[in-house]
């Protein structure tokens, strides 16, 4: 007997989706549309924490209902609502003839990412990846006067679209050898052909890691990032990440990952890659997005480190990073957009202590959460995987972690150092310090405060992450094409 | 009363400090100050009462004065853990010595932004206090890592020339080798966690599966090298003298007069006690690289022109004497080594404030562009002679004692590393004595540098205060060698039910 499970935020964001489309074509309204899209991932938020109510038998199993999923969609819904309350009243909701639809993209990119963290069937995983990546597609190329958006949305299309066929390649692979589609690395012990298998499994983990920008599959973010819009950039370097870790983790969560294997060596070399790549590259830029590329690619390398050490710290380490770093991210986005958009060159942010002290305050929290110094939760964090990696024997990774943070600490330092020290002379900023809005300025100090909250007493958030239960797709008989 | 005197100890300068910045926001740089001053008070108040009542109550087991413990994140056995013994008293008393002149100092010296400048300096010294009582691990991780964040902030928007350079090679070097020590202590709690079936990060827990662990050694490692990048160890010290020479006045006597202490403090606390037979046998290599330190270091310091990277260069100089007496495995070593922290934090702080005025008064630090300032400033050049005395170790003062018992346990050891540590005193004289000859004696070098004025009466008191008191380490040493000795972590029952 098998049973299914549709998750609630699942059904919520569907059901929220059609209401928005509805209030579009009936009438535009910008603000109405905002908070519409706010009501919908409020209710998505609260119908996570009740118990799941579509339960149906015999059916295909589709969605495990488990905590990890909880934990994760949680963690989506949360950066989006943060993303949703940032660009309010920003250049793109000021487009009178698509803003409404801008929003209506922010929920169906939700939809996408909440359904690939609890999917445990091959579709209803591919399903919510690809509304993700092309609900992502059209708000990359949102901003449709400028040239960039265009050219960052073209990269985003082409290197999603292999990614995602390479990914299904993998999936067929799988399925021609084991026969199976649920959402999970066969176990390829027994299997007649296990060089097909192992196959499909890199497959899938290349496509995964492309869309994850982990390197050597990392260079269109930056592009991505540098073209599009602040709160889009921070959509994609958080919110997709977030969904495709959550739905990687499960997919291994049936693995052991301390045999060597292809999959895993695959894995290992890629997160040493990343965190060395990641910091080496944002090391050189200049530009603040392209800087925060970097960043997000070093902190994908910190992720696999906890996902390669699995026991009892590893997927509470990664559920605890997950958290830091979402918090940390958005929140140098929103200050970005809120105080300096037009400044993505780091050399305009000179002398942000004194002109704009508040926010430069809340940069620097921010910066150091990523950096992971104490007070702030980036320190915790790191604390939690690099115990996950002791306790899991990872010698190799941590002494590459160490050595990444190091480099780390350096460009996060520099643009500390650059906001506090004033402008050299003949190279005055000519981009404009805007007064963030209400709602972003809210944004920025409940971020700031929970970096500084969280790194004081993560208690809470650990014991929340410590009950994380990834339950592996179910290892039933193969499942019958209907 | 006892019970929360100790996170009292990080509690008030922190709070004290947010309080400057606050009073500093209206603009006043007199009243960020003054109560900067106040809270620094009112911590010495503190450390006395705390002094007296510990010798009133007498040490418990082991030599542990008193307790404080807090769960912090149970789930993984973390809690806010202080504990107070000797060798923590007479550090914490140094850190208050060294933190009062550092503020006191600074009013003239800091107008611009005066509030955010009292508050990280009280923040630095709040990280300093935790670092020297925390005997949670973790704790005194958050601590360790903790007190570098405000030092970056005051050299960055106070500090010298070269600042940005030096403050980011300060901080990769004692954040990398910080990380190394993190992975250090994570290492022992999961061996212990395997040995035992408990996560702790407890001191006293884990000093017992430190002592059998067969990584140990690697272990030990972690710890020593992020120690040894603090104090500074030659091959680490590149940091130093940059950082020294960019950072202002007060920042200078606090990063030498007490920061560097923590690396020994760190060094005797969490790898000679933590880890005694692995110690035992990095000994001739830490004591080897001390003495190649003492003569290195002695020797650059000869070479230099700024005064400021002399005093650094002469610091690390002396700070060998440090890791020779902690490696030295003898108790008259260790109780040298303690004596010339003590001794060494206040001559080198007195040298810094000296070198501060200096460079404040004349507008350079360059000592060939200094000379015949005796005749200008007498009481203030006699004072110097007698620090300048103090650290070429004259029989007397403190650090004589200091490098004498570590040369005496060192014998014990090994006697042809005492003959060239000993001969590094000889360099210590040169270069002590040539400083004065070139900035007090001789003629004058320029005529712009004559309206000099005499020092202010705080310089005076602070430089005669901490003269007393190297005077008084110096001719009777053994309360605070008796006082000093370090406790030991192997008391894990009797420590453990005080605490609760």
């Amino acid at each position: 007997m098998s049973f299914s499970f549709l998750p609630n935020a699942v059904l919520v964001l569907c059901l929220g989706s059609l209401v928005q489309l509805a209030a579009i074509s009936w009438r535009r309204h910008v603000a109405r549309d905002a908070i519409l899209c706010v009501i919908v991932l409020v209710a998505a938020l609260a119908s996570i924490m009740l118990p799941t109510a579509l339960i149906m038998n015999g059916a295909l199993p589709l969605f495990a209902p488990d905590t990890w999923a909880s934990f994760a969609g949680a963690l989506i819904i949360l950066s989006v609502l943060a993303i949703v309350l940032m660009s309010r009243h920003g250049a793109i909701s000021a487009d009178p003839t698509v803003n409404s639809e801008y929003f209506l993209l922010l929920t169906l990119a939700t939809l996408g990412g909440v359904a690939m963290t609890g999917a445990v069937h091959f579709i209803s995983f591919f399903l919510g990846l690809e509304t993700l990546s092309l609900s992502l597609l059209g708000l990359i190329a949102f901003q449709n006067k400028r040239l960039d958006a265009g050219e960052a949305a073209m990269k985003y299309l082409l290197l999603s679209g292999v990614a995602s066929a390479t990914m299904v390649f993998g999936f067929a692979l799988i399925y021609a050898e084991t026969g199976s589609l649920r959402f999970g690395a066969p176990d390829l012990s027994q299997a007649p052909e296990p060089i097909i298998g192992t196959m499909g499994v890199i497959l899938v983990l290349t496509g995964m890691f492309f869309k994850l920008s982990a390197v050597p599959f990392h260079l269109w973010l930056a592009d991505v990032l540098e073209g599009t819009s602040v709160p889009v950039a921070a959509l994609v370097a958080v919110t997709s990440k977030i969904a495709l870790f959550a739905a990687m983790l499960r997919y291994f969560s049936s693995v052991n990952l301390y045999l060597p294997s292809a999959q895993v060596n695959e894995i290992l070399i890629v997160a040493v890659l990343s965190m060395l790549g990641g910091n080496l590259m944002a090391v050189v830029q200049t530009d603040l997005r392209r800087l925060l590329a970097g960043s997000s690619i070093a902190h994908v390398g910190y992720l696999l480190v906890a996902f390669l050490s699995p026991g009892p710290f590893g997927v509470a380490s990664a559920a605890f990073y997950l958290a830091a770093y979402a918090i940390s991210t958005i929140g140098v986005f929103a200050i970005m957009n809120g105080v300096l958009p037009q400044g993505t060159d780091i050399r305009e942010w000179h002398g942000l202590f004194r002109r704009k002290p508040a926010a430069a305050l809340a940069m620097s929290v921010m910066l150091i959460s990523l950096a992971g110094i104490p007070p702030a939760v980036g320190f915790f964090a790191k604390f939690y995987i690099v115990a996950a990696g002791v306790s899991a024997h990872q010698t190799l990774l941590l002494f590459v972690l160490i050595l990444s943070s190091t480099i780390g600490l350096f460009y996060y330092l520099r643009l500390i150092l650059i906001m506090l020290t004033p402008a050299p002379a003949g190279r005055e900023t000519h981009a404009e310090v805007t007064a963030p809005t209400p709602v972003n300025a809210a944004l920025i100090a409940v971020l700031a405060c929970a970096t500084i909250l969280l790194g004081i007493c993560p208690s809470t958030l650990v014991q929340r992450s410590q009950g994380l239960v990834v339950a592996p797709p179910l290892p039933a008989a193969p499942a019958k094409l209907p | 009363m006892m019970m929360f005197a100790l996170p009292a100890l990080v509690l008030i300068p922190f709070i004290g400090g947010l309080a400057a910045w606050l009073v500093g926001l209206r603009g006043a740089s007199r009243a960020a100050w003054v109560s900067s001053l106040i809270t620094l008070v009112l911590m010495v108040v503190l450390l006395a009462q705390i002094t007296i009542s510990s010798f009133a109550a007498g040490a418990g087991a082991g030599g542990w004065f008193a307790h404080f413990s807090m769960a912090w994140v149970p789930m993984l056995g973390i809690n806010v853990r202080f504990d107070l013994d000797g060798l923590s008293l007479v550090m914490l008393w140094l850190n208050a010595l060294i933190a009062l002149p550092c503020a006191l100092l600074s009013a003239r010296n800091v107008a611009d932004r005066a509030g955010l400048f009292h508050c990280l300096l009280l923040a630095t010294v709040a990280g300093i206090n935790g670092v020297f009582m925390a005997t949670d691990l973790f704790l005194f991780f958050f601590f360790w890592e903790l007190m570098l964040l405000p030092l970056f902030g005051l050299i960055l928007i106070w500090g010298d020339a070269g600042r940005q350079r030096a403050v980011l090679k300060f901080f990769l070097f004692t954040q990398g080798s910080g990380l190394l020590m993190l992975l250090a202590i994570l290492g022992l709690v999961i061996v212990n966690a395997q040995r035992t079936g408990v996560i702790t990060f407890d001191y006293f827990a884990l000093s017992q599966t430190a002592m059998i662990a067969p990584i140990a050694p690697v272990l030990m490692l972690g710890f020593f090298i992020a120690f040894a990048v603090k104090l500074p160890m030659v091959p680490f010290h590149a940091w130093l003298p940059d950082t020294y020479a960019a950072s202002p006045a007060a920042v200078s006597i606090l990063l030498s007069g007490v920061l560097a202490k923590t690396g020994g403090y760190g060094l005797i606390r969490f790898v000679v006690m933590l880890f005694p037979g692995p110690a035992a046998h990095l000994a001739p290599i830490a004591m080897t690289l001390g003495v190649v330190g003492i003569l290195y270091c002695a020797w650059l310091a000869v070479a230099q022109d700024d005064i400021k990277r002399l005093i650094a260069y002469s610091s690390i100089s002396h700070l060998g004497f440090i890791l020779l007496g902690v490696f030295s495995g003898t108790r008259i070593g260790m109780e040298g080594a303690i004596a010339q922290m003590v001794a060494h934090g206040l001559s080198t702080g007195a040298l810094f404030v000296i070198a501060g005025l200096l460079e404040e008064r004349l507008g350079t630090r360059d000592m060939s562009k200094m000379g015949g300032l005796w005749p200008a400033m007498p009481q203030f050049s006699a004072l110097a002679m007698f620090f300048a005395a103090a650290s070429l170790g004259l029989p007397g003062l403190g650090n004589f004692v200091g490098e004498f018992l570590v040369l005496m346990g060192t014998w014990q050891v090994s006697h042809v590393m005492t003959f060239f540590a000993a001969a590094g005193l000889v360099l210590s004289s040169v270069y002590s004595l040539t400083m004065m000859l070139r900035v007090f004696y001789g003629p004058k070098k320029t005529e712009s540098l004559a309206p000099l004025g005499a020092p202010s009466v705080p310089h005076i008191a602070v430089l005669g205060v901490a003269a007393l008191l190297l005077l008084a380490l110096g001719v009777y040493p053994q309360p605070v060698l008796n006082l000093s000795v370090p406790a030991s972590p192997h008391v894990v029952s009797i420590a453990q039910e005080q605490a609760q």
